[in-house]
């Protein structure tokens, strides 16, 4: 009976991935030819150019996506967790909610802001598919920003409410469904614009009609929508979980909490193990599903993502006998897997693109200095203000409660260069506007 | 294929995609200007809590910045995404443009966004944990950079209207783009006014908190939020006025001829209410309420900032961006700098519909059959922009524009009489097509009004045609 059982649903799983593998493009109803789907994607460029080298852009994308991934996996994974902890009635259980219900309110404005650099670099160089793709759904585009909204009020109302086990569980369920909602409708986004040749075939309804509503959503891969979001989220919380027993495992006010540090780093390696468990096989579930025309499947940057995975897994599965000593290694397997899996993603667009013979690198560039100059000298005044305002924070954090930390010599001084390179930046920056505006207009 | 650029079109019926993106962008200027003068404001009274040794001014502090953490960070950080996703649905090209253009202006923002948010935070959690001066440290680099963000969003914003100077188009230097001749006044009305609105809800925190602190304190801080108010508010409306003298000459048009005189009366009351409660407070710190402040808000939010946003919006018209995409994203200049170049002639020639390659192939050659659709269809890719073209009710309405017009041939000779490169207004893009184009968008139209001024969105391509083209 068993036996039978799981025969079925093996089959059915096979059958799954099989339909999967079918959405995933290979019944396209292509009115257009590969050459007439080129040219589209080429006058859709923007006429202005890419104003630096699109190769710094898209090395940018991944970048900035790899981090901005980080924080929406925690704040999905945190609260996740948190509607688990908080229906036990192990007291732990529930102290460590609480601490993920914290987790996921800070994440989810992390992912927020860390996110607007990948979707800008991305769209400088990959203008057709982004735009496209956005307006097909636009109605589903535009709700983003409102569950995004609903979903984070309802983060803060857990937040406040997270002595009260059963409110604070009811308003995280809420937020994490938005929450979850807002990943599917840019995982939408993101896939339909890996269809080019389906695009008009959408938007018309096969030649009757123009689909201008926006609320039709024409495409999504239930595995890349998985071993993307709900897998990660869960093993990345893991690993953060290990990371704060380590943190607070060394503060002189939880030396009577070691069981619930035990405890969360136990648990986070567990989480992570399992769930990243899962994240790999959904993985190469998804990679079936890649339509064989992209050429993508045996690919190199394939591979390396799988390797990424296993690499990090192996580091996690070293790490059950003790999570605490081994929370930081834990952590850079972590980075080894998220940048594997960013380069995967965006080596994805390439494969898909280029059956049309679109390139970034041949996007036309009117390249120009001063801008870049702009970026290169924000950055590093901002490089070295995070290094103070993270630092203090740290420092604050692994003070005991009731306590305040006094920065030593070497703190205020870079706490002084912070403030001196802020208002500098600002003085160069306006100067540099009554500059121009005088040469101008005076 | 002989396609322009052009992407899948969002029709939104009645109120526009342009209302979807002015509600979002009201919502972001709200929540922005005020965490953007609070964090000033803040660090201002944290340097007297500090140099007077007051340390209840920091329980002020502490009850602000979670009150900016729950609902400018909340709705602020999402909103200002948030228009920029409508502005990619509602008008793709012309966020394109700015992108494509300010790419690297914005990613300098986004390092001064990642400041402001994870500072938010740390001020938060680390107030009382860490020594004064450190703290004094970390608010005033929050200040800074906070308004650092309003630095470089205001050049975008001031390009969106006009470059300002013709050299751009030639030079194509962004210096030249980014500090255009309204830089300065609209950074500093802005800069004024985010004051005053971070003072109002400064006065209502500060009335929650008056049990909890001592009345020198209370006093003080109504004080301080009452005078940086009321400088806000009068010196917003003196760089207003160097604002204005600033703007194009098409803008003044739109401002005289086609804003409703009630934006200007709302906005109007809405100051003096702000500077009435300033001043009441500022001489007697006790009539600051809550219940004063979030009416006041509100008020703000919906008489002041929307409209403003509204007249913003109709200031750069017929443009979207930098005077060379039109609201109906058509590139209308050549940009030499740029290697851009004029699409009107190459729509004129092709015809506007068979340029885009999301218009159905069966409504791309203009027949009897098709006609209607046709015209529906080159309404909504140029016209909705800016109008309600499928009803009575909403954004400009179609059916009140032609009320009564109810034959072909008289829509067509007012449009074509009308819609051209020399007799059209200045706030409107002159019509681009084929001259069948604009006969099945006259069709359309006096169908439309023949129909009671009310029709469905939906463009369904006529059997006859779509085989045809199959």
């Amino acid at each position: 009976m068993v036996k039978e059982l799981r025969q079925d649903l093996i089959r059915w799983f096979l059958l799954a991935t099989l339909a999967f593998m079918l959405i995933g493009g290979k019944l396209a109803l292509a009115a257009q030819s590969p050459e007439q789907i080129g040219a589209m994607l080429k006058a859709m460029r923007d006429p202005a150019g890419s104003p630096f080298f699109p190769v710094a852009m898209q090395i940018l994308q991944v970048l900035t996506w790899a981090l901005h991934m980080v924080f929406v996996w925690t704040s999905v994974g945190g609260l996740l967790y948190a509607i688990y902890g908080l229906t036990r009635k192990d007291e732990n259980h529930k102290r460590l909610a609480r601490a993920m219900i914290e987790l996921s309110k800070v994440s989810v404005s992390l992912a927020i802001v860390l996110g607007v650099a990948p979707l800008l670099f991305y769209q400088v160089i990959y203008d057709p598919l982004w735009y496209t793709s956005a307006n097909l759904s636009a109605s589903w585009y535009i709700m983003f920003i409102v569950f995004l909204l609903i979903g984070y009020y309802l983060l803060w109302f857990a937040y406040f409410s997270r002595k009260k086990d059963s409110l604070a569980t009811l308003f995280s369920i809420g937020s994490v469904i938005f929450l979850i909602l807002v990943g599917f409708i840019i995982h939408v986004v993101n896939y339909q614009s890996l269809f080019p040749e389906k695009w008009v075939e959408w938007y018309t309804s096969g030649g009757t009609t123009m689909n201008h509503s926006g609320l039709n959503i024409y495409s999504f891969n239930i595995l890349r929508f998985v071993s993307l979001l709900i897998f990660p989220s869960i093993a990345v919380t893991g690993v953060f979980m290990m990371l704060y027993s380590w943190y607070f495992g060394k503060r002189k006010d939880f030396e009577g909490d070691k069981e619930y540090i035990a405890f969360t780093s136990r648990l986070g390696a567990k989480l992570a193990l399992y769930a990243g468990a899962l994240w790999i096989v959904t993985h190469i579930l998804y990679i079936l599903t890649i339509p064989s025309d992209w050429n993508a499947k045996g690919s190199i940057f394939t591979i390396l993502s799988i390797v990424g995975l296993l690499i990090c897994a192996g580091i996690i599965f070293m790490a059950q006998k003790n999570p605490i000593q081994m929370a930081i290694p834990s952590l850079l397997g972590g980075v080894v897997a998220t940048l594997t899996i960013a380069i995967f993603r965006e080596y994805l667009r390439v494969a898909s693109t280029a059956r049309f013979g679109y390139s970034i690198y041949d996007y036309k560039v009117n390249l120009e200095w001063l801008s870049p100059a702009l970026f290169l000298g924000t950055t590093l005044t901002g490089l070295l203000l995070y290094a103070y305002t993270w630092w203090m924070a740290y420092r604050a954090g692994s003070t005991p409660k009731g306590e305040v930390y006094h920065a030593n010599e070497v703190e205020s001084s870079l706490g002084n260069a912070a403030v001196f390179v802020v208002i500098l930046w600002a003085v160069v920056f306006i100067l540099t506007g009554f500059i121009i505006v005088i040469r101008n207009y005076a | 294929m002989d396609v322009l650029g052009l992407y899948p079109m969002w029709y939104v019926p009645t109120i526009g995609s342009a209302i979807v993106i002015g509600i979002i962008a009201s919502i972001h200027v709200m929540a922005s200007h005020v965490s953007v003068g609070a964090s000033i404001l803040l660090a201002y009274l944290a340097t007297k809590a500090y140099k007077e040794n007051q340390p209840q001014i920091y329980d002020y502090i502490k009850r602000y910045l979670l009150t900016l953490l729950v609902f400018s960070y909340v709705s602020g950080s999402i909103s200002g995404p948030g228009i920029w996703f409508s502005a990619t649905v509602a008008n793709p090209r012309g966020i394109s443009a700015l992108i494509h253009n300010f790419v690297w202006v914005w990613a300098a923002e986004w390092i001064w966004f990642v400041a402001e948010v994870t500072l938010v935070y740390i001020l938060f959690y680390t107030l009382g944990r860490i020594d004064q001066k450190s703290w004094l440290k970390l608010a005033w680099i929050f200040a800074v950079g906070s308004w650092a963000t309003m630095y470089i969003i205001v050049g975008i914003l001031s390009f969106m209207l006009s470059p300002g100077h013709e050299k751009w188009f030639t030079t194509g230097n962004i210096l030249d783009a980014f500090y255009n001749k309204n830089y300065f006044p609209h950074l500093l009305m802005r800069s004024s006014y985010m004051l005053a609105f971070a003072g109002v809800m400064g006065l209502g925190i500060a009335h929650l908190m008056k049990k909890g602190i001592s009345e020198k304190v209370y006093k003080d801080i109504v004080r301080t939020m009452s005078y940086w108010g009321i400088a806000g508010v009068i010196f917003g409306s003196v760089f207003f006025a160097w604002y204005y003298s600033t703007l194009p000459e098409r803008s003044h048009v739109i401002l005289s001829g086609v804003v409703p005189t009630s934006y200007y009366v709302g906005i109007g009351l809405v100051l003096l209410a702000i500077l009435a409660y300033f001043t009441l407070t500022s001489i007697v710190p006790n009539l600051a309420r809550i219940y004063a402040s979030i009416p006041l808000l509100i008020l703000i939010f919906a008489i002041g900032v929307f409209p403003e946003e509204k007249i913003r919006e109709s200031l750069r018209k017929p443009y979207i961006a930098g005077e060379f995409v039109w609201v109906n994203q058509i590139i209308d200049k050549d940009i030499p700098a740029k290697g851009i170049e004029n699409e009107v002639n190459k729509i004129n020639e092709k015809g506007f519909l068979a340029v885009n390659a999301f218009v159905p192939e069966g409504l791309k050659t203009i027949t009897p059959e098709n006609k209607i659709m046709a015209g529906k269809a080159v309404a909504i890719l140029q016209c909705s922009g800016c109008h309600n073209v499928t009803g009575a009710s909403g954004l400009r309405p179609f059916a009140k524009k032609f009320e009564g017009m109810t034959s072909e041939d008289a829509v067509y000779g007012f449009l074509a009489n009308y819609l051209t490169p020399q007799a059209h207004p200045p706030y409107m893009p002159y019509f681009v097509g084929k001259d069948e184009e604009l006969r099945a968008l006259s069709a359309y139209i006096a169908d439309m009004i023949s129909k009671g001024g009310r029709v469905s969105a939906k463009i369904e391509v006529p059997p006859a045609s779509y085989e045809a083209r199959k």
